[in-house]
C-alpha cells in the first residue's frame, strides 16, 4: 500500500466517526458533563445566586445527620421492595390466569390501560379518588369512620397509598413481558410432565416458573431501577408532604434543589441516589449484554 | 404455546380463574368510573353529590369550555405535541447514524463509544436537572421552545440508539457489499437500503420516544415557568379547584398516549416490552 492510499483510508475512516458525532456530542454536552459538574457541586454550599463556597463533604455529613434524610430513605426503601414485589407477583399472577380466560385480549387491555396513562394523569385522578369525597366515604359507609379522612396526609400510610397506585400504573408492561413469555413456553417438557400425572402447583413450580426464568430477570431488574426512580406520582400526590413525610430520596434531591435553593445539598442527595441506582443498574446491564 | 395446553379442565376452577379476573378488572377501571362520573358535574354539584351519584343535569361541555377559557392546557398539548414530535425525529435520525457507525463502521473501541451514548440511561434523571437548569438560564435556554426541543432530543438518543444498533447488528453484512459494489457509499447505504429494512423499529422507537417526552413532568416542571412554553404534564398538575373539569383534562390530554399505546400494541406485540426507560 502506497502512502497515498493509507491516506485516504485515513480520510475515510475519520468520515466513519462523524457519523457518531451528533449523538456524541448532545449527550457528552447535556449528560456526561452534567455527572461531572454535580459531583463538583456536591461539594459545594450554593443558593444558586451567591458565590459557590467549598465545603469539601460537609453536605454529606449534614445529609447524614439529618433525621429528614432518613425518612426519606426509608421510604425509597419501601418503594423499593414494596412495588418490586407488587410488580413481579401480581403481573404474574394476572398473566398466568389471563391466558387461561375465556377472554385474554379484553383482560390484557384492561390491565395494560393504566399504562398508557403518564404518572401525571394517574396522580391527579387518585387524588381527587382518594380525597374525603372519593373512597374513604364509601369505607364511612359501611362504619368506619376513622377512615374518612384524607389518607395521603398520615405519614407512611400515604406512601403505601401511592405504591398501591404505583402498581395500578406499572404493571402493564410486566403483564405483556409474561404473557408473552407464557405464551411462547417450550411445550414438550409440559407436555411430559402432564402425561407423568403432574399436580398443577408441581407443574408451575418445576416446570413453568424455572422456564419463565429469564422474563422474570428483566421484569425484577427493571422494576427495581425504575422504583428508585419514581418522581412524578409523589410530586403530583403529596409534594413529599406533609412535612416531607413521603419524600423519597428522588423527590428529596428535587426539593432541596428545586424549591429550598439548597444545590449543593441537593448535588449530594443525587449523587447518593446514583451510587445505589448504579448498583442496581450494574445487574441489569450485566443481564441485558450478556449475549456479547 | 397454545393457550389450550394450560387451560383447566374442570368447570369449577375456569368459573373461579374468570371470576377472580372480573374482580380485578372492577379495582382497575375503577378510576376511570370515577372520572367519567365526575366531569359531568359541575364545581357546586361535585362538592354537594356522592361521587357515585349521576349527575342531574349534565355539565360536560360548561367543563369543557372553563378548560378552555381559564386553563392553557390546549396550548400545554400543542406544546408537547410539538416537543414529543421533533425531539423524537431528531434523536432517531441522530441514533440512525451512530448506531449505523456502532455497528457496521470502521471504529475504534466501540464498545467505549457505545457506552458512552449509552450511558444516558443509566443515571437516574435527577442528575442532570440542576446543572442543565443553570445552563440553560446562562445561555438563555431557560423557558425556550428551542431548549426544550433540544433536551427530550438528547433525552431520547440513548434508548433510540441502542434499538436500532440491534437492529443493524442483525441486517447481514452482504446486502450492504452488494451495494457498495453498486457504487452506494455509506451514506447512501444507511438511508437507502438500511432506512427502509429498519422501518418497523424506527416506528416503535419514533412512538415510544414520542410518549416519553409527552408524559414527561420532571422536565417540563424543572426548565420552563411561563405558560405559553410549559409542557401539558407540567401545565396539568398545577391545575386546581375545579375538579370535574381537572378531570375532564386529563382525558382530554390522556387522547394522544392512549391511541399511540393502542396503535402500537396492535401492530408491535413484542416492541411494546422496549417502551420502559
Amino acid at each position: 500500500m502506497n502512502k497515498h492510499t493509507t491516506f485516504l483510508l485515513d480520510i475515510s475512516r475519520k468520515r466513519d466517526y462523524l457519523y457518531l458525532l451528533p449523538a456524541v456530542v448532545l449527550v457528552v454536552g447535556f449528560f456526561v458533563t452534567s455527572i461531572g459538574y454535580t459531583v463538583v457541586l456536591s461539594f459545594f454550599s450554593w443558593d444558586g445566586v451567591s458565590e459557590k463556597v467549598f465545603i469539601g463533604v460537609q453536605n454529606y455529613t449534614d445529609i447524614f445527620n439529618d433525621n429528614n434524610f432518613w425518612i426519606s430513605v426509608a421510604n425509597t426503601v419501601y418503594w423499593v421492595v414494596f412495588s418490586l414485589l407488587l410488580n413481579l407477583v401480581l403481573p404474574l399472577v394476572l398473566a398466568i390466569l389471563i391466558v387461561q380466560s375465556v377472554n385474554s385480549p379484553l383482560f390484557k387491555n384492561i390491565f395494560y390501560f393504566p399504562a398508557t396513562l403518564s404518572g401525571t394523569v394517574g396522580g391527579l385522578i387518585m387524588v381527587a379518588m382518594l380525597s374525603t369525597y372519593g373512597i374513604p366515604q364509601l369505607f364511612g359507609l359501611v362504619g368506619f369512620e376513622k377512615m374518612v379522612r384524607d389518607w395521603l396526609s398520615v405519614p407512611v400510610v400515604n406512601t403505601f397509598v401511592m405504591i398501591f397506585m404505583q402498581t395500578w400504573r406499572g404493571i402493564g408492561v410486566n403483564l405483556l413481558l409474561f404473557i408473552a413469555g407464557l405464551r411462547h413456553l417450550d411445550r414438550a417438557p409440559i407436555e411430559a410432565a402432564q402425561i407423568e400425572g403432574a399436580s398443577r402447583g408441581w407443574l408451575y413450580m418445576k416446570v413453568i416458573f424455572p422456564a419463565l426464568s429469564s422474563t422474570t430477570k428483566v421484569v425484577l431488574l427493571m422494576s427495581l431501577v425504575n422504583s428508585f426512580k419514581v418522581f412524578d406520582i409523589i410530586w403530583i400526590m403529596t409534594k413529599g408532604g406533609p412535612y416531607r413525610s413521603s419524600e423519597t430520596l428522588a423527590l428529596s434531591m428535587y426539593i432541596e434543589s428545586f424549591v429550598r435553593n439548597n444545590y449543593g445539598v441537593g448535588a449530594s442527595v443525587a449523587i447518593l441516589l446514583t451510587c445505589i441506582i448504579l448498583i442496581a443498574a450494574y445487574f441489569n446491564l450485566r443481564n441485558t449484554f450478556k449475549s456479547e | 404455546m397454545s393457550d389450550k395446553m394450560l387451560t383447566v379442565s374442570s368447570r369449577r376452577s375456569r368459573v373461579l380463574i374468570n371470576s377472580v379476573l372480573v374482580v380485578f378488572s372492577f379495582f382497575w377501571i375503577f378510576p376511570v368510573i370515577f372520572a367519567l362520573l365526575g366531569i359531568m358535574k359541575s364545581k357546586k354539584v361535585y362538592n354537594l353529590t356522592n361521587f357515585w351519584e349521576f349527575a342531574p343535569d349534565i355539565q360536560l361541555l360548561e367543563n369543557y369550555r372553563f378548560i378552555v377559557e381559564y386553563s392553557n392546557i390546549l396550548q400545554g398539548m400543542i406544546n408537547s405535541l410539538f416537543y414529543g414530535a421533533v425531539g423524537a425525529l431528531i434523536a432517531v435520525i441522530f441514533s440512525m447514524m451512530a448506531a449505523y457507525a456502532l455497528a457496521k463502521l470502521r471504529i475504534g473501541h466501540r464498545m467505549f463509544w457505545f457506552m458512552l451514548i449509552y450511558s444516558g440511561t443509566i443515571f437516574p434523571f435527577q442528575l442532570y436537572l440542576i446543572p442543565v437548569f443553570k445552563a440553560y438560564q446562562r445561555v438563555g435556554l431557560y423557558d425556550t421552545r428551542v431548549g426544550m426541543m433540544l433536551f427530550y432530543s438528547a433525552i431520547c438518543i440513548p434508548f433510540a440508539m441502542f434499538v436500532l444498533r440491534n437492529f443493524f447488528i442483525g441486517v447481514s453484512d452482504e446486502i450492504m457489499e452488494a451495494a457498495r459494489i453498486d457504487g452506494a457509499d455509506n451514506w447512501k447505504i444507511l438511508w437507502r437500503i438500511l432506512f427502509p429494512m429498519a422501518k418497523p423499529s424506527i416506528s416503535v422507537v419514533l412512538l415510544t420516544q414520542f410518549a416519553f417526552s409527552y408524559n414527561d413532568l420532571m422536565f417540563g416542571i424543572t426548565f420552563t415557568t411561563s405558560s405559553g412554553i410549559k409542557p401539558i404534564m407540567a401545565t396539568i398538575s398545577t391545575f386546581q379547584d375545579h375538579i370535574p373539569a381537572m378531570l375532564l383534562a386529563c382525558i382530554i390530554v390522556s387522547i394522544p398516549s392512549v391511541l399511540l399505546y393502542s396503535f402500537l400494541n396492535r401492530n408491535f406485540d413484542e416492541g411494546i416490552a422496549y417502551t420502559s426507560k
